[in-house]
């Protein structure tokens, strides 16, 4: 590997000095003149129909300019799963029925935000209720009350224009199941009569919150003249949002401009369309005005999406030695009052789960169900969390039965680099092994393993591996790099920049291919009408997708210019090298033409032909359109990441308070590009999993959310993060720009498992419901001690 | 409905302002709504996630709950007051830079505030200081860990020019 003076440096941000200084635009600072504000009536009921809605008093409030209902809006579908097996069902306002409590049944815009909230209190909705279902084992009975009726397809969303093939068609859900999934290789029958040992268990998830700081935004303005929509939304990738705008407004895709903000925060909370994104495009365009629609944190709780309620059976079979021979998953996963992305959630738990081991024989069974509560959406890491604590805690409990080391146990269960997996995915990079090894060394786990149970302290493992993007959609991306005059570069890249470093990182591995500094680039990103077309800013996807577009177009300038400096320098391309805004001879370095010289002497030479560098990239160029969700057939993605992460634990047997002494990540993320921000990625998932294993947990009672606040709501703060230890175990990805891969998403899942293993080594009591709690953990300890 | 309009005077980073206004506006509001302020972010409305702190006479706050009509006659502080108008960061915001210790940035704004307003007031805090004192600053993407650590920092590279 030659030396790399750009990547792999842990470099000051390019975004640091506007988010310091408070210069960053987020879109909950934009202010456009004339602009009116909208507020969302919500239901107070889980599931009944609606009678009739009387808007009269909210319309004459002064200041009210508008108020809209379900019948404005009638017919409008779109939804993050929409093809032809499920069609979207989602609405911008609910229509003859609401489904959960916390559902938009009208929208006010008035001249302020509290005159359009004082109207909300006017509106009167005369409801009849039905019998509401919250249970999802109870949903899919005979005889349980029916959520929805027969889905129409009405309005299409992106999978149409891809070239997907689809009948114009009709369902009805029967015992309110949205979706189901069945994934199977080799034998599980065989399997397990050949195991020695068979475990079962069942392990419950509860729905989070992503928790974004950026409470959920989105500001609109339709241009009546050039009949245009210029919007400013929270979002993670411009081209989802773009085409349900597109779609369910009826607007050309080209007439909808998302401009860049910073995004404060999403965690996989912001990628799908929301009731109030179609209803501020809406309003926009029947009021000819700009729209603002900035939701409560109440709302962002009760309204927006959370993490996905899974109970998951898991029965595996194993040899004396610990080699699984066999696995059966059952899975269920409580979608709330519609699907969105819950078929992929249940496939995406065995698809992201099956890089890391090999368990032989498997079926993995996924139901998704409707219930009447808030639905709900990927959050970091898209069903991977809810399914390793599943298997992982499974695992552990094995070891401590068969009387086997967990960390020999999954060292001898790994799969291997090279290895082709059922789905037909190539693991060409695979951290796992040395991740597993660092990350037992770096927690003690030698000397301190089932040894510290006195002292109620204890240590646990577990691992995880996540996707580089996958075939969904295109799942593709272009970047464009344009040569300057002063030989310094514009990049022109669509991702946008939401924390994770984005704008950065790829700058840095443009800057690296061209011989440039970091200062050298101009970056021009996330805007839809400025930028290539972009689809990578989820499922991972950002720097082997989005950042492989830009590794692609700097080679494809720098071949350029090899070309150019050859002509001018009358030497091979390969004995030239590119430095300091500079081509020179590798044999003499002196003799050299400059960047802006040689741009010169092509546009001089070549009609007028300036250099640009262009570039693109598929997740798996394989696919022609995407894996099949409901059979797990077909390639997922092109690259895995990987971590293993360890926990020491310390436990109060009085209180059941759990203190978390240390985490430990251990990450493959192919290479670092800048280890300062894969060191920022590492930790934040190291206290979001501690968060998800001690103390995060939305409640609700008969469908209403208890703990809509970040008061009630837990999350860590600066006093509870223990000591973390991020131990770099890359290994380098031929496909990924300068070799990297995921970094983002992968871990959280691993450092759930390891604390909630770790509670089990220190007391010997396994709780397979998260968060544990004091109360949780005091009540079975108390139990233990019957 | 709400209440007559009252006149404020009030210093905001180091600008004198005379303003009339509602007198149930919030100072988060004030700063954001009627200067254009907008480093000043609002994330949770009711006083526990700190992404509005600023500094009122030497005191971090939260501008959620704070009503304008209390800062009068006061000095605000905001994130857009702490670097020099000719471009020269804080040395609070060049330790966040250097320790890479921001993500998506919108609760940077009340950290760097509350922890200017520590540093100002504690000589030389402990790590245990620190960390009790931005207990009340929430942060999602970070883990905390990298922006504790530029804190700690400036408190050595304080300690270190005093030798």
């Amino acid at each position: 590997m030659n030396e790399r003076s750009v990547v792999g440096k842990p470099l000051p941000r390019i975004d640091g000095k506007a988010k310091l200084t408070g210069r960053a635009k987020y879109t909950t600072d934009i202010v456009l003149p004339g602009m009116l504000h909208a507020k969302l009536l919500r239901s107070p009921l889980p599931h009944a129909k609606i009678r009739s809605i009387d808007t009269s008093k909210a319309e004459k409030l002064p200041g009210v300019v508008a108020v809209i209902t379900g019948k404005d809006t009638w017919g409008i579908r779109y939804g993050f799963v929409d093809t032809p097996n499920y069609p979207a069902e989602e609405r911008p306002i609910a229509e003859d029925k609401v489904r959960f409590i916390g559902e938009t049944v009208a929208a006010v815009a008035a001249i302020d935000p509290d005159t359009a909230e004082d109207a909300l209190d006017l509106i009167e909705v005369d409801y009849d209720p039905l019998p509401p279902i919250f249970d999802p084992v109870e949903a899919m009975k005979d005889g349980a009350p029916q959520i929805h009726g027969e889905i129409t397809r009405t309005t299409s969303c992106a999978w149409e224009d891809w070239g997907v093939a689809r009948k114009s068609h009709s369902y009805t859900p029967e015992n309110n199941v949205a979706a189901r999934a069945l994934v199977t290789y080799g034998d599980i029958e065989k399997g397990f009569a050949e195991a020695d040992y068979i475990r079962e268990d069942h392990s419950r998830s509860p729905g989070t919150s992503h928790m974004a700081m950026e409470p959920h935004t989105m500001v609109a303005s339709w241009d009546p003249f050039e009949e245009k929509l210029d919007v400013w939304m929270n979002h993670m990738a411009y081209e989802l949002k773009r085409y349900w705008l597109h779609k369910t407004l009826n607007i050309p895709i080209t007439k909808i401009r998302i401009h860049k903000t910073y995004i404060g925060g999403a965690f996989g909370g912001k990628a799908p369309c929301f009731d109030y994104e179609v209803i501020c495009g809406f309003l926009s365009r029947k009021l000819c005005k700009p729209i603002r629609i900035e939701l409560t944190r109440e709302e962002v709780f009760s309204s927006c999406r959370n993490s996905h309620r899974f109970d998951i059976d898991v029965k595996t079979g194993v040899k004396k030695d610990g080699t699984i021979v066999a696995q059966h998953v059952k899975v269920i996963v409580d979608a709330g009052a519609y699907k969105c992305s819950a078929p992929v959630a249940m496939f995406l738990s065995h698809a992201m789960c099956d890089c890391c081991l090999d368990r032989k024989n498997v079926r993995h069974e996924g139901v998704a169900v409707y219930t009447n509560k808030n639905f709900n959406f990927a959050r970091r890491g898209h069903g991977a969390p809810q399914m390793r604590l599943a298997a992982d805690c499974q695992y552990d409990q094995i070891c401590e039965d068969l009387g086997l080391d967990p960390v020999e146990f999954l060292m001898k269960n790994l799969r291997k680099k090279g290895e082709v997996i059922p789905n037909g995915d190539r693991l060409d990079s695979f951290g796992l092994p040395d991740a597993i090894k660092k990350s037992a060394e770096a927690i003690g786990w030698k000397e301190k393993r089932g040894k510290q149970r006195d002292k109620n302290r204890g240590v646990g493992i577990g691992i995880n591996g996540m996707f580089s993007g996958s075939g969904y959609w295109p799942f593709a991306c272009t970047a464009i790099i344009r040569l300057n005059h002063d030989g310094t570069i514009t990049l022109i890249e669509g991702d946008c920049e939401f924390g994770q470093g984005a704008d950065t990182s790829y700058s840095q591995i443009a800057a690296e291919a061209l011989g440039l500094n970091l200062e050298d680039v101009t970056l021009i990103s996330s805007d839809s009408e400025l930028c290539p077309m972009n689809y990578s800013n989820f499922l991972s996807g950002g720097l082997f997708v989005g950042g492989g577009a830009v590794y692609n177009a700097a080679l494809d300038l720098r071949d350029k210019i090899l070309k150019v400096a050859s002509e001018v320098m009358r030497a091979k391309p390969e004995d030239i090298e590119l430095k300091d805004k500079k081509a020179f001879l590798k044999s003499n370095p002196r003799r050299s033409y400059t960047f802006t010289e040689i741009q010169r002497y092509n546009i001089q030479k070549h009609a007028g032909d300036p250099l640009f560098g262009l570039g693109y990239k598929k997740a798996v160029p394989e696919i022609e359109f995407y894996p099949s969700l409901s059979k797990g057939t077909g390639r997922f993605t092109d690259a895995y990441g990987f971590t293993a992460s360890t926990a020491e634990v310390e436990v109060d047997r009085e209180t059941g308070r759990i203190k978390v002494l240390k985490i430990v990540v251990a990450d493959d993320c192919g290479y670092e590009i800048n280890p300062a921000a894969i060191q920022g990625q590492m930790v934040s998932q190291a206290v979001q999993g501690m968060g998800d294993a001690l103390y995060e947990e939305i409640m609700d009672d008969e469908g209403r959310v208890l703990n809509p606040n970040l008061v009630d709501y837990e999350i860590p703060r600066a006093f509870d993060i223990p000591e973390i230890e991020v131990i770099d175990c890359s290994d380098f990805e031929p496909k990924g720009p300068w070799g990297g891969k995921e970094a983002g998403e992968c871990a959280r899942a691993a450092v759930i498992s390891a604390i909630v293993n770790a509670v089990y080594d220190a007391t010997g009591v396994r709780v397979m419901k998260i968060p544990i709690t004091p109360e949780r953990m005091f009540n079975a300890l108390k139990a233990q001690e019957k | 409905m709400n209440g007559a309009k009252k006149t404020i005077n009030v210093k905001v980073n180091g600008e004198s302002y005379e303003l009339s206004i509602k007198p149930k506006m919030t100072l988060l509001q004030l700063l954001r709504n009627e200067l254009g302020l907008t480093g000043t972010k609002q994330a949770c409305m009711d006083n526990s996630c700190g992404a509005c702190t600023v500094i009122v006479n030497k005191m971090a706050v939260k501008a959620c709950s704070v009503l304008a009509m209390q800062v009068n006659g006061k000095e605000v502080t905001t994130v857009e007051g702490l670097a020099s108008k000719d471009g020269k960061l804080s040395i609070l915001q060049e330790a966040f830079l250097e320790h890479s210790a921001f993500q998506c940035g919108f609760c940077s704004p009340g950290k760097l505030m509350s922890s200017t307003a520590m540093l100002e007031e504690m000589e030389d805090p402990t790590e245990e200081d620190i960390r009790r004192d931005m207990e009340g600053n929430l942060c999602r993407c970070t883990g905390y860990v990298q922006y504790l650590a530029a804190i700690k920092s400036v408190v050595q590279k304080r300690k270190e020019g005093k030798r």
